[in-house]
């Protein structure tokens, strides 16, 4: 048995779902058909990520949802290579982002599909599903094919 | 806001290392007992205890929380206690509320302490905590963030719109341990301070973080004993009087952080605790910034407008904050050079700021201490709260 083995029989190495809010619901559902939803605000047009029970902006009720384009930038990144959770160590190394979505938000992602030193601050990228289980697709992002 | 009522005119500290042997009430007995002595008064003077939330130790929360400690050490004039929790802002809000006790008369001397002892907490657990605290657990944490990774995107953005080197960015570390190699209670006590270019040796974390850019998790504690500034001034012995404060949140979800806001808010609550204080940027005498991250500390430095921008890291490799430098700059290593004890390092460098304006900080002791600014922040950098302490009362 090796050493990471050993350690890892200590630590739990199930890999951690999204707690899930009740107004989440929907993203994870789009995710599931492979869209990128977002909430907009039909009383101030603000387009909301992370998703609300209400408008962050004006605190409107009335929120609905819209798939965004799937498109973004890389704000900025870094690549992990140790030191990270058990659970994870069998991703190393992995590239951690925030991406600005086209349509403004920023989000957390992972960066797939790309050598770590390829990976530049201004990359264009898009979203691809990587499937948890069968409730949970996280978006990932990988560069726009040139 | 309106400042400058409470003095710190007591410390007691235990030297940060790894010590299991130590049981955490070990700890707060000797840290809290040392304040009370050092500050001239008695156990009986006391009129109120607050703790500085310990992080990852839930026993010891609770056990605070429900009131031990004033019963413990026998504070029989002991009107209330708490447990206030802002993660590493802990202990500005501690000696908010020490003030606010000390002004509508509750207590005339406040104790404010933290302990942690992390090298008896179960690996997993630690791993558990530190993995989920401050990081969103539906947007964040299932994608594989770590504290390491929040400060390594930070810097990566910092590093691409400054241009600010990698060299320049391991030269913070070294800086920070000259100043912790001096000060007998940091981890780094005595031990060599690694170069730049030794800090770019080290193992990679994930980018730009190197391991020596990283944290030692520790063990201590220490404390303080608050009263109002006239008090202090009647009692005509060295302390640190409060002077000037001011705080920005910026947002919990480090997802959520615009990085302009943060840094304006760095430089904005500096200028405005100054400018209560009464004094002007060229009368502080030491930066102690709180960051628990070097990366962090040329974005700070920028911010404070001590360095051009672009120019933190080259201030830093030049030497300029180090010990023996011009500009006296976390005079205890900071998280990076004291070793890190969750929230008590946001106590540690209250204590280190009295420590040098009561003129008592041995090697390290800034000459003609007589303002210091002191920040602390919390979570993954949710908050700056800017404080200004001199060795005089307004």
């Amino acid at each position: 048995m090796s050493t990471q083995e050993s350690q890892a029989n200590q630590f739990d190495m199930t890999r951690p779902l999204p707690v899930v809010q009740p107004w989440s619901e929907a993203f994870w559902e789009g995710a599931r058909e492979g869209k990128l939803l977002l909430q907009h605000c039909k009383s101030c047009g603000a387009m909301i990520f992370y998703p609300r029970k209400f408008c962050p902006e004006c605190w409107s009720a009335e929120i609905g949802w819209k798939e965004a384009s799937g498109r973004a930038t890389i704000y900025t990144f870094s690549t992990a290579y140790d030191m990270v959770e058990p659970r994870f160590w069998t991703d190393i190394p992995y590239t951690i982002a925030y991406v600005d979505l086209k349509e403004g938000p920023r989000m957390m992602t992972r960066i797939v599909e790309c050598a770590p030193a390829d990976i530049k601050i201004g990359m264009e990228v898009e979203v691809v599903f990587h499937k948890l289980d069968d409730k949970f697709f996280l978006p990932y992002f990988r560069p726009v094919a040139k | 806001m309106k400042s400058g009522k409470i003095a710190i005119i007591g410390v007691g500290e235990v030297p940060t290392r790894t010590m299991p042997e130590r049981s955490r009430w070990d700890i707060i007995y000797d840290t809290c007992m040392e304040a009370v002595r050092d500050s001239g008064l008695t156990k009986s003077d006391i009129g109120a205890v607050i703790s500085t939330s310990p992080q990852a130790q839930p026993q010891l929360t609770a056990e605070l929380a429900f009131g031990k400690l004033p019963e413990e050490l026998g504070f029989e004039n002991c009107r209330d206690t708490c447990v206030v929790n802002a993660g590493g802002a802990g202990t500005s809000n501690c000696l908010r509320l020490a003030e606010q006790y000390i002004n509508s008369g509750v207590a005339e001397a406040v104790l404010v302490h933290h302990v942690t002892v992390h090298s008896t907490i179960a690996v997993p657990d630690l791993i558990a905590f530190f993995a989920t605290a401050g990081v969103d657990l539906q947007w964040e944490y299932p994608f594989g963030s770590t504290y390491n990774i929040i400060m390594g995107l930070m810097a990566n953005r910092y590093m691409h719109e400054s241009g600010c080197t990698p060299l320049e960015m391991a030269s913070v570390v070294t800086a920070l341990r000259s100043w912790a190699s001096r000060d007998p209670n940091s981890i780094f006590y005595g031990k060599a301070v690694p170069s730049p270019e030794k800090v770019l040796e080290s193992a990679m974390l994930n980018t730009p973080l190197h391991k020596r850019e990283s944290n030692i998790l520790a063990d201590g504690g220490c404390a303080m004993v608050v009263v109002s500034a006239e008090r202090a001034r009647k009692m005509g012995k060295p302390a640190a009087y409060k002077l000037g404060e001011s705080v920005r949140y910026f947002s919990a979800t480090p997802m959520m952080r615009n990085f302009e806001k943060m840094v304006y808010g760095l430089r904005d609550t500096a200028k405005e605790a100054i400018a209560e204080a009464g004094i002007t940027k060229e009368d502080v005498n030491i930066w102690n910034v709180y960051l628990a991250y070097p990366l962090a500390h040329p974005i700070m430095a920028e911010a404070l407008e001590i360095a051009p921008f672009g120019q933190g890291g080259k201030y830093f490799l030049d030497g300029r904050m180090s010990f023996g430098g011009d500009i006296p700059w976390s005079t205890i290593g900071e998280a990076p050079g004291r070793g890190h004890t969750g929230s008590g390092v946001s106590s540690a460098v209250y204590v280190e700021t009295a420590r040098q304006l009561m003129g008592r900080a041995g090697e390290r002791q800034v000459p003609n201490c007589s303002y210091v600014y002191q920040n602390t922040s919390g979570g993954s950098g949710f908050n700056n709260i800017a404080t200004i302490w001199g060795r005089e009362p307004k």
